[in-house]
């Protein structure tokens, strides 16, 4: 199940925002499709981001994708446990498996994503 | 027909060979050793402590494999250079039994032109012996390019051919130039335990490939740790007791164990008497040819790196046949567009034809098909999935333009694709030929596929 109070990007990426604050990571829909994940890109500490805009990169035993980030501002944190565990991801989505802390330009920018309930649907549609 | 060559590397020598197979009485002059700097000082010394690296890549991950070691593996540079010297040694002796085979006359010494059909050749053992020729093919190769601000001292601050005679691993090694020669020793020396950082000034590694190839080439080299920083130059550098400082154009000081200065290569065209026997020479030194490899002087040829152009061992080689077949009273050209080149780094690169940003540049309309490696079984089965191949093809009528590989066995993948463009096939006709499974080969039948949205083993869009 994906979390109720998370927002959700259509790139399959989701925030968790909490005051000034985002925490982002990838979608259960995204770990699973892309299979077990051997590598990330991880972002640099201090970058400015943009919504909308690739973040990291995923690599798989299957493909490489790109993170997109649901939220714009700026890196405050990243999760270096994923640099040498990056399966961490597969296993826990929503928790260990976050990518990094965002510094949110915007707070109210998640507000017009997805909630977990439209999420699902949408990726109802996607699957047809 | 008299034929005297000046220079003895993969130019020289398959030129002398080739000269002497159709009937020329062939000499050959040669101031260091056969083989020349691919074979001394560069692709063959570096591909042997390349394969002691990928063993030692391969050991680190024993355990993916299902194998267990007792105990642990260490590099042991001594033994791999000794290695290497006697992978060297074999091929000296190869190319020295092919010129007493063939009847080609080897005269050790600096050949220096005194007319069109004269050189003088200052012996090493002393004394020198005027030779009188009809033809003269220079190939003299090239030497690593020095920069004011980095002067080599052989200790400290070193070049590629500096870096052969290294008998040590340096703790840090600060690497001036992200180039072929400049990403080959990164991951050469990364893997034998050096921290190494690389400062390129242009805005990517490898900046004559295509731009995908450099964007995962980065990507692979800071999974190595390798530290890569572009549009960054060297101002200066000072050697301290804690090692050399080098001094960034973006402000910052970095300090390492040893610097290796990759950036270019210089054509061996001083000294040599070109001024006597008047052969022009272009703003580099390099000597001007035309595609037939001919001078402005009738009867002189010059071929591989003292040329200019491509600095590849391979092109040389051609060079050299065809101006051998010139000067045997055919008539061959040098064909620029077909040239396919390897950069040994890990993972491999490969290349052939245009670019994307050469066909943008040009106006030409493409198409382009992708395959990652990771979609083939037999990359997963040998433990490598990252890369992808790439091809470009002329959107009107399908042929193919340039292949981009990067990823395992790249450079020897590249051919297929570098005969379909000599033929002038075209995409379809990769296609629509078996490739054997479990292989990489079906990497490249499935780039091809893609080139019309029809590759098998790629997820729906």
């Amino acid at each position: 199940m994906n979390p109720d109070d998370f927002r959700y990007h259509k790139e399959h990426t989701w925030v968790r925002v909490s005051g000034k604050k985002g925490t982002i990571g990838i979608t259960d829909y995204a770990q699973d499709a892309l299979g077990d994940i051997v590598y990330i890109d991880l972002p640099e500490l201090e970058e400015s981001i943009e919504a909308n805009s690739e973040i990291s990169e995923i690599e798989s035993t299957k493909a490489t994708s790109a993170v997109i980030s649901p939220v714009s501002g700026k890196i405050i944190k990243v999760n270096e446990e994923l640099s040498e565990s990056p399966e961490i991801i597969n296993e826990d989505p929503y928790g260990k498996g976050w990518i990094a802390v965002i510094e949110l330009e915007n707070a109210g920018e998640a507000d017009d994503l997805m909630d977990s309930s439209e999420y699902e649907k949408y990726i109802e549609e996607e699957a047809k | 027909m008299k034929l005297t060559i000046v220079g003895s590397g993969p130019g020289g020598y398959v030129a002398a060979l080739r000269a002497a197979q159709l009937g020329a009485d062939v000499t050959v002059i040669e101031d260091d050793e056969v083989g020349g700097t691919c074979l001394n000082w560069g692709c063959i010394p570096t591909k042997t402590m390349i394969a002691s690296c990928d063993v030692l890549a391969k050991v680190r991950e024993l355990d993916k494999f299902g194998l267990e070691l007792s105990g642990s593996v260490v590099p042991n540079i001594m033994k791999i250079v000794e290695r290497r010297n006697k992978v060297v040694g074999i091929q000296i002796r190869g190319i020295r039994g092919l010129f007493k085979s063939w009847g080609v006359v080897l005269k050790e010494g600096r050949g220096i032109l005194t007319s069109p059909r004269t050189i003088e050749v200052a012996l090493k053992g002393g004394g020198t012996e005027k030779v009188e020729t009809d033809c003269i093919i220079i190939a003299t190769g090239s030497r690593p390019a020095k920069i004011p601000t980095l002067p080599f001292d052989g200790k400290s601050i070193l070049s590629s051919t500096d870096m052969m005679k290294l008998i040590d691993i340096p703790k840090s090694l600060l690497i001036v130039g992200a180039g072929v020669i400049g990403c080959e020793f990164a991951c050469i020396y990364r893997e034998l335990g050096s921290e190494v950082t690389m400062v390129e000034m242009l805005d990517r590694a490898v900046a004559t490939e295509d731009r995908e190839v450099s964007e995962l080439l980065e990507k692979e080299l800071k999974k190595k740790k390798i530290k890569l920083m572009t549009g960054v130059g060297v101002d200066r550098a000072e050697v301290r007791g804690d090692g050399v400082h080098a001094f960034l154009s973006n402000g910052s000081e970095l300090v390492a164990t040893q610097i290796l200065v990759s950036v270019g290569r210089t054509p061996n065209s001083d000294n040599l008497g070109l001024e006597s026997a008047g052969v022009a020479q272009g703003k580099k030194g390099e000597i001007v040819v035309n595609e037939r490899m001919e001078t402005n002087v009738p009867g002189i040829y010059a071929i591989g790196d003292v040329t200019g152009g491509l600095l590849l061992a391979h092109v040389a080689s051609r060079q050299g046949l065809v101006a051998v077949q010139n000067i045997m009273g055919k008539d061959e050209v040098f064909d620029y567009s077909v040239v396919p080149a390897a950069i040994f780094t890990s993972p491999e690169i490969a290349s052939v034809g245009l670019r994307t940003h050469q066909a943008e540049e040009r106006g030409i309309k493409i198409k382009t098909g992708h395959f990652e490696f990771r979609g083939l079984g037999k990359a997963h089965a040998i433990g490598e999935i990252s890369g992808f191949i790439k091809i470009i093809a002329e959107e009107q009528t399908d042929k193919i333009l340039g292949c981009h590989i990067i990823g395992p066995h790249a450079s020897d993948l590249i051919h297929e694709a570098a005969l379909a463009m000599k033929t002038g096939r075209t995409v379809r006709d990769i296609a629509g030929t078996i490739h054997a499974h479990p292989t990489l080969a079906e990497g490249i039948m499935e780039a091809a596929e893609d080139v019309h949205g029809e590759a098998v083993h790629v997820p729906k869009k």
